[in-house]
């Protein structure tokens, strides 16, 4: 009865040390039914294998043993054993079956979130699976998707913010299962944006759920339609107003997705067009349903305090001083009070310059003080300029990369049999 | 008796104020002027054919005051002179609408009936007149159609056009635009000469002009124009239809509300050959060039095409409160000049073609003015300029609010001290901050653009087959609550 299961230990043992990996992953392939089969056992061969030694073996058991894990039984010691793979596993090795690899942590993300288990946990083990994994720093690979669950569950965003500041240049992906990495590379921007919305950060919140919403599509995801609805939101709390989507963006949102959001669509048409308060909480309070079930009122209570916002960012435009009931007045706010409270903030957030005088009850507004003359900004722009200039030179090589591919060639020379084709062509002819 | 007219006159003045504000979206059909100071007999005299037609039923609709007065004008005038039995008809039904209109009330109030009631003396309808036209307006059309027909069968080029015209003549006559307007528009393949192109234009112009078709005008106007003819002779004739165009092409430019270009066709008419009554008068010229210029020009522009142009100062002339509004702007003396215009509105309310935009050129003349006044200021007092422009000190400041929001004022408000100060946009900062901005966009672009290949080079596409997502899409709860 234990015999196959030796002979899985023996294969596993030989070819991990001939350094055979690709032939051990086809064999560890057929063998995944048997390791079924004896899931009782499966501790017995565990304790003959190495893992940093034998890490795709190893692997391959504790996946079945996830995949196969009881309602009922207890998670602690499977959850114990991920974590001293992962710690221990052989990046070099486990790379020869990445669908495996991502596979046993969505399952593991999966038990964390779906038995309510402590998420926290997870965090730090993920974020070395990642790097594991990773061939370079700027690759996405699926389990960030899942670091960024892991992250939003728990609360704890630093971890995820780690990775979400690094921008994604290459995306490791297989050949077969391309419909779990454009799953998960969805859930990434998407749970990434909301990471960088739960921090504030809307502006890099926005460019997630761009990339999110203009991810080419035939078929309408659900991912995409709740980033669409983040997007709306999120956009009106950075910019006022509703940014057009990119040209590039799939049809299917302008087909499915737009009327699917309908109540989205009036709530931004009310903040636009109308402007008031009151217009935009009657508007809240008849789609509350809506928003509530989208687990989306947060964000939408915030729509309603940025208009607030935005109309004492217009005094500041046109006034030198006013005062506190003005302010009041003008912005549709209830008293002075809450003027007062509004501008305090809005000061120390940094969004207007102003004084508040008490005594008189008035506002002063200020000018923005930064003049762009010191030395710090002066930096800054260096800072920026180095940036785009980075950027600039890594577009320039995509472009050379392409040029010499074969097939570009081969396209841009054909339709004009004479080659002269900004004498690139010549290059790519060796 | 006294009584029963004084709580109405409190409440219209009211009236006035109110309605044209409330309508600003829906092209302002609905309000009523109450007392207008128009001389209704010799500002009817000023027009001829449907344009007088239409005058007095656009005051007739507007200004209660004004109404039975007018009706019976208009059906006069279409009885004397046209066959149009339709707008008898129309005209006739509204006068007995008035009428039934006052009946309950003379019925309540015996006292105001005797009075009102007995002064209605309503002309009673005509079917004889309506019997005789009709069958009138049947036989000349039968009449024209056979000359047209026989001229068709010779061939002489000559004569068809004329039967056109006068067929187009005709339907004119009988009310009947679009008949009219295709009568006019086939005469165009018998055209011989330039002159009978231009001609052709003019009726064309003269339909759209009554079926309000603006952009027919306008293109006939440039057809018109564009006539070789028309643009060689210099004498007499060609200034008319010079001045006709210009007038049709700025009335068509105000309906667009493209009321700088309005201005600048009204300008060029010229008073000596504007004889056209049948669609313009040459007051109308005056107050709606005037107007147009005011909200749409500035200073040099005012000086050198309206006060001093030796043509449409004779336009000005015309309409003496034009001129002295347009004089009290370039001297800068905005009360007086707010307070002409604020007398001229009820009656330019009235008007048929500036009806619809008084509101807008009045606030344009307003804002230009307020643009104006504060231009050669560093700080000004706005408790000053308040009195200059006869309003609070609050309602100016919203104005003002309005228009540096817009970007037409450099300043801000010291709401304290009640001072408009001037501001300096300064120049080097907000270059500063563009140029920070759009590094900002472009990086963000670039960055896009890459994670873009890379997503197309994975083939990252969403396909059918989302049923299982559905699944993985519940998010933790309450994430996003902040």
């Amino acid at each position: 009865m234990a015999s196959p299961l030796e002979h899985y230990v023996n294969t596993v043992r030989t070819m991990s040390a001939a350094g055979n990996f690709r032939d051990l992953v086809e064999y560890l392939n057929e063998s995944v039914e048997l390791l079924t089969r004896n899931i009782n056992i499966l501790d017995n061969v565990l304790e003959t294998l190495d893992k940093q030694n034998h890490s795709l073996g190893f692997l391959y058991v504790i996946a079945t043993k996830l995949n196969e894990i009881q309602q009922n039984e207890d998670p602690e010691p499977i959850l114990k054993l991920v974590k001293e793979f992962v710690t221990l596993c052989n990046g070099e090795q486990v790379r020869n079956a990445p669908q495996n690899y991502f596979d046993l942590f969505h399952n593991y993300t999966n038990l964390l979130v779906k038995r309510k288990l402590n998420t926290t946990q997870g965090i730090p083990i993920l974020t070395i699976a990642i790097e594991k994994i990773q061939l370079m720093e700027s690759q996405l690979t699926p389990l960030h998707a899942d670091l960024c669950q892991l992250c939003l569950c728990s609360k704890i965003f630093k971890p995820a913010l780690h990775f979400l500041d690094i921008d994604i240049t290459t995306i490791a992906s297989s050949e077969e299962h391309q419909d779990a990495t454009t799953k998960y590379f969805l859930l990434y921007y998407y749970y990434g944006g909301m990471v960088y919305t739960a921090v504030k950060n809307y502006d890099r919140a926005l460019y997630f759920f761009e990339v999110a919403i203009s991810t080419p599509a035939t078929a309408m995801s659900h991912i995409m339609l709740e980033s669409y609805k983040k997007y709306i939101l999120v956009s009106l709390i950075l910019r006022g107003k509703q940014i057009t989507i990119p040209k590039y963006s799939p049809q299917v949102i302008t087909r499915f997705i737009k009327p699917l959001s309908q109540h989205y669509h009036e709530l931004s048409n009310v903040y636009i067009n109308n402007g008031s308060p009151d217009a935009v909480r009657s508007v809240m309070t008849k789609y509350q349903e809506t928003f509530i079930r989208d687990n989306n009122m947060g964000l939408v209570k915030q729509v309603l305090s940025t208009l607030y916002k935005k109309k004492i960012q217009r005094l500041t435009k046109t006034f030198l001083t006013l005062s506190l009931s003005d302010v009041a007045s003008r912005a549709s706010l209830s008293g002075p009070a809450e003027a007062e409270k509004y501008i305090l903030n809005m000061i120390k957030s940094g969004e207007i310059f102003a004084v508040i005088n008490q005594k008189d009850g008035m506002v002063i507004f200020h000018d923005d003080p930064e003049k762009y003359n010191t030395p710090n900004m002066y930096l800054k722009i260096q800072e920026d300029m180095n940036k785009v200039i980075e950027l600039n030179k890594k577009i320039t090589k995509m472009e050379e990369k392409i040029m010499l591919t074969p097939m570009f060639v081969k396209k841009s020379t054909l339709p004009e049999s004479a080659v002269d084709d900004k004498g690139y062509p010549s290059e790519a002819c060796e | 008796m006294p009584l029963q007219p004084a709580p109405q006159n409190v409440i219209e003045p009211m009236q006035v104020d109110a309605q044209p504000e409330d309508n600003k979206n829906n092209e302002e059909e609905n309000y009523i002027v109450e007392d207008p100071s128009l001389d209704l007999e010799s500002y009817a005299n000023s027009y001829t054919g449907l344009a007088r037609l239409y005058r007095l039923i656009y005051i007739a609709d507007h200004c209660p005051t004004l109404r039975l007065e007018a009706l019976k004008m208009a059906i006069n005038y279409v009885m004397s002179t046209t066959y149009n039995v339709n707008m008898y008809q129309l005209l006739h039904k509204k006068l007995a609408d008035l009428h039934s209109a006052s009946a309950p009330q003379s019925s309540s109030l015996p006292d105001v009936a005797s009075q009102s009631g007995n002064s209605l003396d309503i002309p009673p309808y005509d079917s004889v007149w309506v019997e005789q036209k009709t069958k009138k307006a049947a036989l000349k059309l039968e009449k024209l159609d056979n000359d047209l027909k026989n001229s068709k069968s010779n061939s002489i080029k000559e004569s068809i056009r004329r039967g056109h015209d006068d067929l187009g003549d005709h339907y004119l006559s009988c009310g009947e635009l679009s008949n009219a307007l295709k009568c006019y528009s086939r005469a165009r393949d018998y055209c011989t000469s330039g002159r009978h192109v231009v001609n052709m234009c003019l009726n064309v112009i003269k339909v759209s002009i009554y079926l309000q078709n603006w952009s027919h005008v306008l293109s006939y106007v440039s057809k018109a124009e564009c006539t070789p003819e028309f643009s060689e002779a210099q004498n007499r004739d060609q200034n008319q239809t010079s001045t006709r165009l210009k007038c049709a092409a700025g009335l068509a430019e105000l309906a667009s509300k493209k009321y700088k270009l309005a201005a600048k066709h009204f300008l060029l008419a010229n008073l000596d050959h504007c004889d056209f009554p049948e669609m313009i008068s040459c007051n109308n010229i005056a107050i709606y060039g005037g107007l147009c210029a005011l909200a749409t020009f500035d200073r040099q522009e005012l000086q050198k095409n309206v006060i001093s142009s030796a043509s449409f100062k004779l336009f000005l002339e015309l309409e003496p409160q034009i001129r002295d509004i347009v004089f009290k702007f370039y001297e800068s003396k905005y009360a007086q000049c707010l307070k002409l215009l604020d007398e001229m509105r009820d009656n330019l309310l009235l008007d048929l073609f500036i009806a619809p935009h008084v509101n807008k050129l009045y606030t344009q003349i307003r804002n230009r003015a307020l643009i104006q006044y504060f231009s050669p200021y560093l700080s000004a007092d706005m408790r000053k300029m308040s009195e200059a422009f006869n309003c609070s000190v609050g309602a100016l400041e919203n104005e003002i609010m309005q228009l540096i929001l817009d970007g037409q004022i450099q300043a801000r408000i010291d709401s304290h001290n009640k001072i408009l100060y001037a501001k300096n946009a300064d120049q080097r900062s907000s270059t500063f901050e563009k140029a920070i901005n759009v590094g900002k966009e472009f990086q963000r672009r670039t960055r896009m653009l890459i994670l873009r290949t890379a997503m197309l080079k994975n083939h990252i596409h969403v396909k059918v087959q989302t049923r299982e997502r559905q699944e993985e899409i519940l998010m933790p709860s309450g994430s996003n609550r902040n």
